[in-house]
Formats: structure tokens, C-alpha cells, sequence
């Protein structure tokens, strides 16, 4: 008996939080088998298994390829152009006392705007094309890693650097040896961010500008009552989502050993 | 000396998760006079601020008996107050009103507590700053509001667990000063647990070795030094040879604590 | 205070401002001489503030906002409602924190934004699709930083007050509800950004009323001065709420030097 209360005192937070993920999978599943639905409400009803079959249905007639090659260039673009614009810049800004000033109000309004109300005019200067997409993924990844590169070089242990000046460093050697070790942590809770964003850029971009990629086929098929093809391209999204979150958690906690305190997020 | 506290037999044994029990307290013995200003020394880990928290109420023994006054102690009662090691003060309130917590608590009415909490924090030297903020104060500032909070609910019984320890040396002895003189003042139960040697001797009537973990009284030594104490006495011979008694129990329980300790 | 002493003081406001107005000016001024521009895709500052005139004093604009502003009300009260209890019962009992957090995580890690469809679809057009949208969206901020705030409650506080007698009532007052506002207020602070993200997705899919939806017909009509109009007032709103957000919580936390919220 010790055995059994022993294995569950040592994985009590497994248990109970897997127990509780397939409890509700298995309630879900089996409400049509104790509430007898109304033709109204099934319109709209789906279940796990039957998201799941329909998952390899789509996986083996190739639309979900199709889709996700679409949607992930449109992802990786965008963020490649956010690291790309957001790192030089929140490197930039955090040295320079002048940028800083002059850039922070647009950052700080930007920031605080949802990056989708940008995307009527996107429509009108690039069109329905992937540009659209990409830009929109841009928008919404590139502040994060901005402002968290920003924060992480801005808060540089000024000992460090001045210890690091006395032994005759430049500006550049400065950067390397001791500005950019500092802020990676940041930079690498700012990247987890901007992926959840840049993965948000992407549904939302596509639900409205796009024909093709997985938004685009979430958003048909919803107006086609087909629940189950949403709730896959729900699934896909949100399974890529948490593959990113936890990789880049796992990352920033070895890049994070040296710290005693937390890293600022938001 | 009619004992005013009681403490007999008393066994507590932690029962961490995932982890093996640990035994802090071994049949603990101790009497406390009325008014007595009493230390305990011991090893780290020996339980000592284990014993203060049974005191307090906050802890449950699994054995033992243990009596206030003649009454047996079941939980955390208005005639006992503790000050903290880390001092413990709510840091979104001002001085002013992290002394009246207790007074709050008790359900005083309030012109009563701002008098009383006025005139502890003028006691406690702290005069002017009824409005700053704890992270506004150095260590030995809150210390003094832990211990003016202490003392606004008029206690009986003052627990001090370690309460100078994470204080600087200087600031550490200017505070032992004031509490004596606090306590001359308000005729207090004082029950003061501490690392120092001299520190216990220089303050108390009687010190209490505690054996390393489990914890158990080893010896009790009276301390004949005239009141009220001051600094010179620390230099004499009598305080040393005090100090000596006390360290020869003493160090036979951190040899031994090095020896017998599973950590 | 001379002048000197009044810039040191707003040194970012004024000099924001300045370099605001700078770039506005040379907008203006290169568009409408330098170089000429196809109205279908650029305007000019000058277009944007007639249209900000003729919008503002009439009553479109402002009834869009009030459609906006009571689906965003009805969602982010929910999500208040809902999700501050939720987070506190999680940071305060170990077992519920055990059983909820992998599965609200998960929902928290993911882009709940790809159910609106099916909610537009199982609700309808209209108030209850966005309020559940914008519930769905800003909930999460507020379950995880109550968690968060409640869970790093310090307990050499609890004990102090336990000390002096207190019950639990007392606790919750005296010492977890203070110790956790600073991160109730940084949570709200994420809240509204992405409550106000399901305001526009909501009102952009189907909508006849509503500053997305104004904003995305303004869009399709190439009425570029309007669609500035509307993109510049929300984001005033956008930047007034999140900027009024820090300021409340330096405010009520002046002894926090740094706070760690998701």
C-alpha cells in the first residue's frame, strides 16, 4: 500500500494535471452519449476522436501540407525579419541614450497597439499575397524582441562594463564580452514571445487576407459547419505553439543558470 | 520562583513529503520565571526556533505539556508576541501602521492604537519616520518596528528568535543596549534565542544550552551580573569565565552535530 | 521652475513631441510637393485631420466606440470575474495548482485567436460572439499573474500575522491581497492588449458596427483619411489604458524593483 501512496506522493503534479487533460477529453468525447443533442447544436459538434480521424483523412489527401507549407514560410519570414530589425535595433537603443528618446514613444504606441488594425492598409499597399502575412507577423513579432533586447542590454551591470573599459575595451568589445552575454536571457524570453505573436500574426492574418494556408482553411471551413477541420487546424496551431514555448523555456533556463533573479517578461 | 512557563517533555517531529522525518525536538524541559529575560543557545538546527514557534502556538508538538500562566498553551494568544529574524514587515504599509498590525488584529479601536503605536515607535527610537516605507529603513530601523509591533499589543511574553542576527556588529550592539533598557522599562517575559554566546550572556538572567538536533535543555547557567548591564562588563573576567561555562556545553554539541548530522 | 529645470522633467514627452511633429511636417510637405502620390494608397496628414473633424463631430465614430467598448466591458468583466478566483485558488492550494496549471497553460500557450471562427459560428454576429472572444483572450493574463502573485505571497508574512492571532479571513485582507495586486495590475495591463485584439478579430470577420469594423470598411471603401482616423484613435485608447496600467502599478508597488508577469 506504502508503494502505491509513495509512486503517487512523487509524481503528484503529473497526475493530477494529466489526469485532470484527460478527464475533459474524455468528457468531451462522451457528452453526445449523455445529452442527446438538438439538430441545431450537432451543426456545430465535434469530438476528439472525430478530430483526430479527420486529421489523418487531411494528412493523407495533402491539404494540410499544402497549408502548413504556406502558413510556415509566412512564419518564418516574418520572424526572420523581426530578430533581424528588432535585435540591431533593441541592441541600438539600449546604448544609445539619444535613439532611445527619440524612438521610445513610437515603440512604447506601437507596442501598445494591436498589430491586426494595421492590416486593411497592409491589405491596400501589398495586397492578399503573402506579403501581407509576413508583414503582419513582422508587426507583431518584432516589438517583444525589440523591447526585451532593449531591457537586457539597458539594464548591463554598469561594474562590468566599466571594468571592461579599464582594460582598454572599444565600444565593440564591450557589445561582446559583456553587453550581449548579459541580455541574451532576455533576448531569448523576448524571441518566446515573439513566436507566440508571430504564430498569432499568422491565424489571424490569414482568416482575413488569404485563401490559402492554415488560418485561410480554419476560417472556410468554419463557414462550411465542417467543425471538425477547424478544431485540426486549431489542434495544429496550438501543438506547434507549445513545441516552440517549451523548446524556447528549455533554452532560456540553461541560458538563465548564472541569474539569481528572475528575467523580467511581459 | 513560581515557574510563569512551563515547558515539559516536548517532542516534535517534522514529516516533510518525499523526504525522511525529522525529529527537532526531544523531550525539551524548560521553566520560565515572571519577568525572567532567558536565552537559548545551540548549534544550528538543534530546534531552538523550532521550540520559540511551539511557544508562540504556531507549531503543534506531538507530545508534551506546556502552560502559560498555569494555562496550557493550544494557539497563538495576545499575551505572547514574537519579533522576527527577517524582520517581517508588510511592505506596503507604512511604520505607523505595520505597528499597529497586532492592535488591528486584536480589534482595538483606532484612537487607541494610533496613541499606543505613538508612543512605541518614540520608545523604540524611531521618531519621524511613522510614515516611511520598510524598504525605505535600514536593518536595525526595522528591527525596531518589529519589535515596537511586538510590544503594542502589550504581550506578556516576548519571543525574539535570532532577532539581531542580520544586523551589522555595530548596529547589532546598539540594539542589545536598547532592548535592555526596553525591557527594564516594561518588565517583560523575554525568551531570546541566539547563535551568540556573548550576546546571550550579556543579555539574559539565565542561558539554556540546547543539545544539536534533536533538540533537548543540556544545561541551564544563571548569569550573576549585576543590573543594569553595561558595555564595561563585557571586558571583565567574570564575563568571560560566563562565557566559558556556556561554550564548554556548547561545543561538545557542535562537534558532535558535525559528527552524528545526516544532512 | 525655469525652463531648463522643465525640460530635465519632460525630457522624452518634449522631445517626442518634437520629433512627432517633425516627421508629420515632412509627411505633409513631401507628399504634397515633392512627390506625387496615387490617393488610393498614401494620404496626406492635411486629409487625415479633415477627416478626423468631419468624424469626430459627427456621430458615427463615436457610436462604433460605444459598440466596441461594451462587447470589450461585458468580456474583460468576465474574464475579471472568472479568472482572478481562479488564479488565486490555484496559487493557494498546491493540488489545484497541480491539476489546472499543464491544461490552462497549454490553452495560454496557444492561439486561442483560431477559435473565432467557431465561435463566430456557434454564436452568431454580433455582442456575444465578441464578448466570448474577448473573455477567451484576456482571462488568461489574469488567471496566471493572481496565480503567480498569489503563489510568491511571503511566508514570513503569513506567519507574522498568524502570530499576532489572525484567521484566515485576515490573511486573505491583511496579506495575500495586498502582496498580489502589483501583479493583478500588470496582468490587466496584458489583458487589455489582447482583449482588445478580440474586439477587432471579432468585429473584423462580421460585424456591422464597431471601430474594427469601421476601420476594415473604411478599408475596403480605400477611404484612406477615415481608416487613419479610426487606427490612430484606437491606438491613442490603446496607449492611454496600457500607460495608465504602469502608472497604477508603480504606484501601488513603489518597493517592487522588478516583477515577473507572462
Amino acid at each position: 500500500m506504502t508503494g502505491v501512496v509513495n509512486f503517487y506522493r512523487e509524481r503528484e503534479p503529473y497526475i493530477l494535471g494529466g489526469g485532470f487533460i484527460v478527464l475533459f477529453l474524455v468528457a468531451w468525447e462522451s457528452i453526445p452519449l449523455w445529452v442527446s443533442l438538438s439538430k441545431g447544436v450537432s451543426l456545430f459538434f465535434t469530438t476528439p476522436s472525430q478530430v483526430t480521424v479527420k486529421f489523418y483523412e487531411l494528412m493523407a489527401d495533402g491539404t494540410i501540407e499544402e497549408h502548413f507549407y504556406i502558413s510556415a514560410w509566412e512564419f518564418v519570414v516574418g520572424l526572420g525579419l523581426s530578430i533581424a530589425v528588432g535585435l540591431p535595433f533593441g541592441l541600438i537603443m539600449g546604448r544609445s541614450r539619444t535613439l532611445d528618446v527619440l524612438l521610445d514613444p513610437y515603440v512604447t504606441a506601437l507596442n501598445a497597439t494591436p498589430r491586426l488594425i494595421w492590416l486593411p492598409l497592409l491589405i491596400i499597399w501589398v495586397g492578399i499575397g503573402i506579403w501581407s502575412k509576413i508583414l503582419i507577423v513582422f508587426l507583431g513579432a518584432v516589438f517583444p524582441l525589440l523591447i526585451n533586447t532593449y531591457t537586457g542590454v539597458k539594464n548591463v551591470d554598469r561594474v562590468l562594463v566599466n571594468m571592461v573599459r579599464s582594460f582598454g575595451a572599444r565600444e565593440w568589445h564591450v557589445m561582446k564580452m559583456v553587453v550581449l552575454p548579459y541580455a541574451v536571457p532576455y533576448i531569448v524570453a523576448g524571441l518566446r514571445l515573439a513566436v507566440g505573436r508571430a504564430v498569432l500574426g499568422v491565424v489571424v492574418g490569414e482568416f482575413f487576407a488569404s485563401t490559402k494556408g492554415l488560418g485561410a482553411m480554419i476560417a472556410r471551413a468554419a463557414t462550411a459547419y465542417q467543425v471538425d477541420v477547424v478544431f485540426v487546424g486549431v489542434a495544429i496551431f496550438m501543438g506547434i505553439s507549445l513545441i516552440f514555448t517549451f523548446a524556447i523555456k528549455k533554452l532560456e533556463s540553461n541560458l538563465s543558470r548564472w541569474r539569481p533573479e528572475a528575467v523580467k517578461t511581459f | 520562583m513560581v515557574p510563569y512557563i512551563q515547558a515539559r517533555n516536548v517532542v516534535l517531529t517534522f514529516r516533510p513529503k518525499n523526504r525522511d522525518p525529522v525529529t527537532a525536538l526531544q523531550g525539551l524541559d524548560l521553566e520560565v520565571g515572571h519577568g525572567e529575560f532567558l536565552s537559548l543557545v545551540g548549534p544550528s538546527g538543534c530546534g531552538k526556533s523550532t521550540f520559540l514557534n511551539v511557544l508562540l502556538g504556531l507549531l503543534k508538538p506531538d507530545q508534551g505539556d506546556l502552560q502559560l500562566g498555569g494555562k496550557k498553551i493550544t494557539g497563538p494568544g495576545y499575551e505572547r508576541a514574537m519579533v522576527f529574524q527577517e524582520f517581517g514587515l508588510l511592505p506596503w504599509r507604512t511604520v505607523l501602521a505595520n505597528v499597529e498590525l497586532g492592535m488591528e488584529l486584536k480589534g482595538m479601536p483606532i484612537s487607541i492604537r494610533r496613541q499606543r503605536s505613538g508612543e512605541l515607535i518614540n520608545l523604540v527610537g524611531l521618531r519621524g519616520f511613522e510614515h516611511h516605507y520598510p524598504h525605505e529603513l535600514s536593518g536595525g530601523m526595522k528591527q525596531r518596528v518589529g519589535l515596537a509591533r511586538a510590544l503594542a499589543t502589550d504581550p506578556d511574553v516576548l519571543l525574539m528568535d535570532e532577532p539581531f542576527a542580520a544586523l551589522d556588529a555595530q548596529t547589532r550592539d546598539l540594539m542589545q543596549a536598547e532592548l535592555l533598557q526596553i525591557w527594564d522599562r516594561t518588565k517583560k517575559t523575554v525568551i531570546f534565542v541566539t547563535h551568540s554566546i556573548e550576546e546571550a550572556a550579556y543579555l539574559s538572567d539565565r542561558v539554556v544550552v540546547i543539545t544539536s538536533r534533536p533538540g533537548r535543555a543540556k544545561k541551564v547557567l544563571d548569569i550573576k551580573l549585576p543590573r543594569p548591564r553595561d558595555y564595561e562588563m563585557r571586558l571583565s573576567p567574570e564575563f568571560n569565565d560566563i562565557k566559558a561555562n556556556i561554550w564548554h556545553s556548547l561545543k561538545e554539541e557542535l562537534v558532535s552535530k558535525g559528527a552524528g548530522d545526516g544532512r | 521652475m525655469d525652463v531648463k529645470e522643465l525640460y530635465q522633467k519632460y525630457q522624452r514627452v518634449v522631445l517626442g513631441v518634437i520629433s512627432l511633429t517633425t516627421l508629420v511636417a515632412l509627411w505633409e510637405f513631401t507628399l504634397t510637393y515633392v512627390i506625387t502620390y496615387n490617393p488610393f494608397f498614401f494620404t496626406t496628414p492635411s486629409h487625415i485631420g479633415a477627416a478626423a473633424k468631419e468624424l469626430l463631430v459627427g456621430d458615427r465614430l463615436w457610436r462604433d466606440l460605444a459598440v466596441s467598448s461594451h462587447a470589450f466591458l461585458w468580456g474583460f468583466s468576465a474574464a475579471v470575474i472568472i479568472g482572478i478566483p481562479i488564479g488565486a485558488v490555484m496559487g493557494w492550494r498546491r493540488r489545484v495548482e497541480y491539476t489546472l496549471d499543464p491544461f490552462l497553460t497549454g490553452l495560454y500557450a496557444s492561439p486561442l485567436v483560431a477559435l473565432a471562427p467557431l465561435i463566430i459560428l456557434v454564436f452568431g454576429v454580433g455582442l456575444t460572439s465578441k464578448a466570448v472572444l474577448i473573455f477567451l483572450l484576456s482571462v488568461f493574463p489574469f488567471v496566471f499573474n493572481t496565480f503567480s502573485g498569489v503563489k510568491s505571497t511571503d511566508q514570513l508574512l503569513v506567519n507574522v500575522v498568524r502570530s499576532f492571532g489572525g484567521k484566515e479571513w485576515h490573511l486573505y485582507f491583511k496579506v495575500i491581497l495586498p502582496s498580489t495586486l502589483p501583479y493583478l495590475v500588470a496582468g490587466a495591463r496584458l489583458a487589455i492588449g489582447r482583449g482588445i485584439v478580440g474586439v477587432i478579430v471579432g468585429e473584423f470577420f462580421a460585424s456591422s458596427e464597431g471601430i474594427g469594423f469601421a476601420i476594415a470598411q473604411f478599408g475596403d471603401t480605400y477611404r484612406l483619411p477615415e481608416m487613419f482616423v479610426g487606427i490612430i484613435i484606437l491606438s491613442l485608447i490603446a496607449v492611454a489604458l496600457t500607460e495608465a496600467l504602469r502608472k497604477l502599478e508603480l504606484i501601488i508597488a513603489p518597493y517592487r524593483a522588478d516583477m515577473e508577469s507572462r
